[in-house]
């Protein structure tokens, strides 16, 4: 235990440094650091669910869209004070937890993940086609950056280190939740739900609260996407932005938290790279997720775990 | 009434679309349970090939073929290089699935761009054929889609429960073990299930690539119908897909056309309510 606490110490004060011994900072702190802890966040929300639930959820992007959506809306067309309206959109991201998670969670392995998936499609269909609301597929641009204390977010060092205070703040809630009570009776859900019932537990409260907790925190994911991009449109939350999602998490270990962080700051930094080089870097991604699929399904969070179970394998065949 | 008329018309011929892009999706699931999310992919890539091949030959039957056959040997290889070896772990098939269509998605934006496609109709079937009583008419395309669906599903519906092959592979699916003693290959069936899967959304693409146009975005959309269709009928029967494809065709275009701001509102609350009453759809089977 205590060597996590370590690494967790070495990751922290290294992202705590970040934009200061990262080469070339004006690009890196933005285009590395605050968008790896965007898209973290947002995985983080699917890998909580993974992790203590085994569901694999592809609604997390609807969360974060209708969040992203409120604030833009209010804020460029209504002039709402991001004090009122960012609450809202969180308090609006996790209400609609709880009615998709009504219907999803009477689910499970890919029928929930075609009925999750479905329902973020839907939220992309309709942005496209409720021009009066959402101005279609050109969605709401120049959401201004918000100013808190004087401080003022436009400038991408600020930005990035509220972001590391959120998702350091979320990572340990869910840390936290997992050591209650109430965390150890969701994995038992998890490895058997009917043994938990027969136990006398109700177990579809439990879920409901994981996701619904699930559903806040992409909420908050999905504010910080508006402020980091200062935009929100369809594609925001069109298949490919769920299946880039998807790659975060898988790539950095769909059954670790950390794997979520991992995995986002590797993609980040994958396509910032790859870039430069070719304009197919989505494929390259692509070419990836189904590579580490087929041979690393923990991700790379796994890795060293998996490469144990393999050399246990062989010596136990000797 | 007119467009009362009219917006039916378009509705169940639509249903006949996704008919053909759903049962696909359904007939590979149904028999192999193996999900495959690039199916919305697949239907755009039929639509770019069939495309081509028609405004080259100038013939919309070859385009018809060629992204009929060109599908079918694409999905097979997608099986066999990719999903065989972990057919039995439902979700990493899935998401594989999708990481293909990932790839796929931006291969053809890079061959094609973004701007939007739609096939010739040939021309002997570009007719449109009046509507008794309102001295209008409707092109006999859009009927002649819905025909084929028709078909397609009496043809499965035969296939499946009337045929040997059928009875095999339902068997297969059932015992892979027992059928495989009795000498049957049952990997050679599973391959011939995934193509002739392949092949119904490749002609789906084909003939939907004629009645409506298609571009990027296109895979997300037609993904997004399969799955409604799926979802509401119950995976895995086709007549759930039949009872599906009317549903999300009819209410959808009846919500496009009378509240065109709230249509996506108005399937995706049909779709909710179904699923409060029947998690495992209309016609499914209990999980």
């Amino acid at each position: 235990m205590n060597r996590k606490r370590i690494m967790y110490a070495i990751v922290l004060l290294l992202a705590l440094a970040f934009p200061y011994i990262t080469p070339d900072p004006d690009f890196w702190v933005s285009s590395g650091g605050a968008r790896a802890l965007w898209l973290g966040v947002t995985a983080l929300s699917m890998s909580f669910l993974n992790r203590n639930l085994g569901l694999m959820s592809l609604g997390q992007l609807f969360f974060s869209g209708v969040a992203g959506y409120i604030v833009a809306i209010s804020s460029v067309n209504h002039n709402v004070k991001f004090g009122t309206s960012v609450p809202l959109a969180i308090l609006a991201g996790t209400l609609a937890g709880v009615l998709i998670g009504w219907i999803a969670l009477k689910t499970k392995g890919v029928y929930f993940l075609m009925l999750t998936l479905a329902v973020t499609l839907g939220l992309y269909s309709f942005a496209n086609q409720a021009q009066e609301i959402t101005r279609g597929h050109t969605g709401i641009n120049s959401v201004p950056s918000p100013i808190i204390f004087g401080i003022d977010f436009t400038y991408t060092k600020p930005l990035y280190y509220l972001f590391l205070a959120i998702a350091v703040a979320l990572f340990a809630l869910c840390k936290f939740l997992e050591s209650t009570s109430f965390g150890i009776a969701l994995k038992g859900v998890r490895d058997n739900e009917d043994r938990m019932i027969s136990m006398g537990y109700r177990t579809m409260p439990l879920k409901m609260i994981a996701f619904v907790f699930s559903s806040f925190i992409a909420s908050i994911a999905g504010v910080m996407g508006v402020f980091y991009v200062t935009n929100i449109s369809p594609d925001s939350v069109g298949l490919i932005r769920s299946i880039d999602l998807l790659v975060i998490v898988v790539v950095g270990g769909a059954t670790y938290l950390g794997g979520a962080f991992v995995g986002a700051a590797l993609i980040a930094v994958f396509e910032a790279i790859i870039q430069d080089f070719t304009q197919y870097y989505v494929a390259a991604t692509g070419v990836l997720f189904i590579v580490v699929l087929m041979l690393a399904p923990q991700g790379l969070m796994g890795i060293s775990a998996q490469i144990r179970a393999r050399r246990k394998n062989k010596e136990g065949s000797l | 009434m007119t467009q009362f008329i009219f917006t039916f018309l378009n509705g169940i011929t639509l249903a006949g679309l996704y008919f053909l892009v759903a049962s696909g999706l359904t007939l590979i699931f149904g028999l192999m349970r193996v999900i495959n999310l690039a199916h919305g992919a697949f239907y755009l890539l039929a639509g770019y090939v069939s495309w081509t091949i028609a405004d080259k030959t100038d013939n919309w039957f070859y385009g018809a073929l060629a992204g009929s056959l060109t599908l079918g040997v694409f999905g097979t290889l997608v099986y066999v290089l990719l999903l065989r070896k972990f057919q039995y772990e439902e979700l990493r098939v899935a998401l594989i699935t999708l990481g293909v269509s990932l790839v796929l998605a931006q291969a053809m934006l890079a061959i094609f761009g973004g701007e939007y496609y739609q096939t010739n109709i040939p021309e002997s079937l570009s007719s449109a054929i009046p509507i008794p009583g309102l001295g209008l008419s409707y092109p006999f395309f859009r009927i002649f889609v819905l025909i084929l669906a028709i078909l397609v599903a009496i043809g499965l519906w035969v296939f499946i429960s009337k045929t040997r092959y059928g009875a095999i592979i339902r068997a297969g699916v059932d015992d892979t073990t027992m059928v495989s003693a009795l000498g049957i290959n049952v990997q050679a069936v599973f391959i011939w299930i995934f193509f002739l899967g392949s092949l119904l959304v490749g002609f789906a693409g084909s003939v939907g690539g004629t009645t409506n146009s298609f571009g990027m975005g296109t895979d997300g959309d037609y993904l997004l119908f399969s799955l409604q269709v799926v979802i509401i009928g119950g995976l895995g029967s086709i007549g759930g897909v039949a009872i599906g494809s009317f549903l999300v065709g009819v209410i959808g275009q009846f919500a496009t056309g009378y509240f065109p701001t709230f249509a996506g509102v108005i399937t995706f609350a049909m779709l909710i309510l179904i699923l409060a009453f029947r998690p495992q759809g209309i016609l499914g089977k209990k999980q």
